[in-house]
């Protein structure tokens, strides 16, 4: 779901990182009124779950892969302003250092993984839980949160690519960027997340949660026993599993490089044929680590090396921002979620 | 690192040595990288304000070599920022979870002679006394002087040589003080620390490091 640089028109990234502007100031604002000094570095754990869960690619119908998000699960332990906040950290991460999503594409990515998604989750969450009281509703509620936020973002995504060639085209008509139309992105995002990625960010979402609220329900409920120690085996746990995401071969949909857009082969059984243009000559990023790989490592070292590279940059950031704050004494200051 | 997980100092000093000489001597971007994300984790395991003040200098000093290497090829800029980035910052994360008698007791420990600890381990702690009374010797001074003051440098080494023989008679009065306290000039350790299961997983990484340059990084191209 990581739109790459030169697949959108520089003006479709200009209306959504402006889009997402307004956002983050309210986020950031209402974190700020309601976070305390010590709940600081749980947005930093957020941050490197999303980060670690999104780095698990699982392979989709159609040879393409896909992945969780985790936003959903952010929103409900934190907060949907926290997450918002957590999953935008990860992302500009992702694309400053592994080249994962465009750094002009940023955000874009931000609108559909960091906006919808966790808004969205959030917002089904509460409905059905508030509606059904029970421990069963919360449990059905975090399962089609999760579920509905993943899918709207996919959606979201291949509504976001499928405007590129009605929008912007050469004389000839030929598309300047993604060039598929809305009737080709639209079924190859959405039908393999509705099928598998949302499943598994659902299971993913139900299970973290049960686990979390087990070990150390004071990070969802005020006041209660907080054991972060668990919560950092979980994260452990997830590292060493990321290498799993290198079983899925292929490339995602719509996350080709320059040099295999050529003989993709989508909506119809003829290859595309073209580069079209504007990717030819678009702006490229030389990250430190591009796709999470670095030449003289193994993948799978490689792997692993960018994870904890990640989980440690998330937990070194939100332990300097907590330094920064000053310690308020109100123990009874919630988060926004509450 | 918490209290709770203090590392051996011996350990430290010499792995933390041995990290940086090793990441000198190599070639290899993927090594350096390794240690890079290696020092990132160590970092994260520390305090917020800790993290800050290291950080504070270890980005600075990169970043002044990034834009003087700027010039170069993008390969050696890259890979000098990383270097000099990983060697500031574990350098600096040794002092900051380590206290300074447990450095000077490892020192003592690699036999080396009492009287560079000595010295070390009072300069140390006279370089923050000297400068605080540097510093009030020139307010002394601006509050009395009236006017405008055209000889500056005339005072200035006034100061230096007030600041000398102040720190000569403090050094004699503290010696004195030491003699009577029963100090004969041997340092001995007192408390002798015994290695726990973390100080052995810290062994391991740091052997495994080691293994790791000479498996793919060469120290001669």
């Amino acid at each position: 779901m990581h739109i790459p640089d030169n697949y959108l028109s520089p003006s479709t990234c200009a209306v959504m990182s402006a889009a997402m502007v307004p956002v983050w100031v309210v986020s950031v604002k209402k974190v700020k009124k309601g976070i305390t000094k010590t709940n600081i570095p749980i947005l930093g754990i957020g941050a490197a779950f999303s980060f670690l869960l999104m780095m698990l690619n699982i392979p989709l119908p159609g040879g393409t892969t896909g992945h969780a998000v985790g936003g959903t699960l952010l929103a409900i332990l934190s907060g949907p302003y926290a997450a918002c906040i957590s999953v935008s950290i990860a992302l500009l991460i992702q694309a400053l250092l592994f080249g994962d999503g465009g750094i002009l594409a940023f955000g874009a990515n931000c609108f559909n993984m960091a906006f919808i998604l966790p808004f969205l989750g959030y917002f089904i969450y509460k409905f059905i839980k508030d509606r059904i009281p029970t421990e069963k509703g919360e449990l059905f509620g975090i399962l089609i949160g999760s579920y509905v936020g993943l899918n709207m973002a996919a959606l979201s995504t291949a509504i976001i690519f499928g405007i590129q060639p009605i929008l912007f085209k050469n004389p000839e008509g030929i598309p300047l960027y993604s060039p598929y139309p809305l009737s080709v992105s639209i079924p190859a995002m959405t039908i393999p997340h509705l099928l598998v990625a949302g499943v598994v960010e659902a299971l993913f979402t139900a299970a973290i949660f049960s686990f979390i609220k087990k070990v150390s329900p004071g990070m969802i409920y005020q006041g209660r026993e907080q054991k972060t120690k668990a919560v950092y085996a979980l994260i452990v746990l997830l590292i060493c599993l990321t290498p799993l995401g290198l079983l899925a071969t292929g490339t995602a949909w719509g996350e080709w490089g320059v040099d295999e857009i050529k003989d993709v082969i989508s909506g119809g059984n003829q290859p595309l044929g073209f580069t079209p243009q504007g990717m030819e000559n678009g702006f490229t990023f030389n990250s430190i680590l591009p796709d999470y790989t670095l030449s003289g490592l193994p993948d799978i070292a490689a792997y692993i090396l960018s994870a904890v590279a990640g989980t440690s940059i998330f937990l070194i950031l939100f332990k300097v921002i907590a330094a920064f704050k000053k310690e308020t004494f109100d123990k009874n200051s919630k988060l926004p979620s509450e | 690192m918490n209290q709770k997980y203090q590392i051996h100092p011996v350990l430290k000093v010499i792995f933390t040595f041995s990290l940086v000489i090793l990441l000198s001597f190599s070639h290899n971007f993927a090594f350096v990288m390794t240690i890079l994300v290696y020092t990132l984790f160590s970092l994260s395991l520390m305090k917020g304000n800790q993290i800050l003040a290291i950080l504070k200098i270890s980005l600075w000093v990169s970043l002044f070599t990034f834009i003087i290497l700027l010039p170069s090829n993008k390969y050696s800029s890259v890979m000098i920022t990383v270097k000099v980035f990983t060697t500031v910052t574990t350098i600096n994360m040794l002092p900051h979870s380590t206290k300074w008698s447990s450095i000077t007791g490892a020192f003592k420990f690699f036999n080396i002679p009492d009287i560079f600890i000595l010295v070390l381990d009072i300069a140390i702690k006279y370089i923050v006394m000297l400068g605080n009374h540097a510093l009030q010797l020139i307010w002394a001074l601006k509050l009395r002087s009236i006017g405008k003051n055209r000889d500056k440098y005339q005072s200035l080494s006034g100061i230096a040589g007030n600041l000398f023989i102040k720190s000569v008679e403090m050094s004699k009065e503290m010696y004195s003080a030491m003699e009577c306290r029963g100090f004969n000039g041997k340092y001995i350790t007192l408390e002798k620390k015994r290695l726990s299961m973390v100080d052995l997983l810290y062994m391991l990484i740091h052997i495994g490091i080691v293994i790791l340059f000479f498996y793919i990084g060469k120290i001669v191209e």
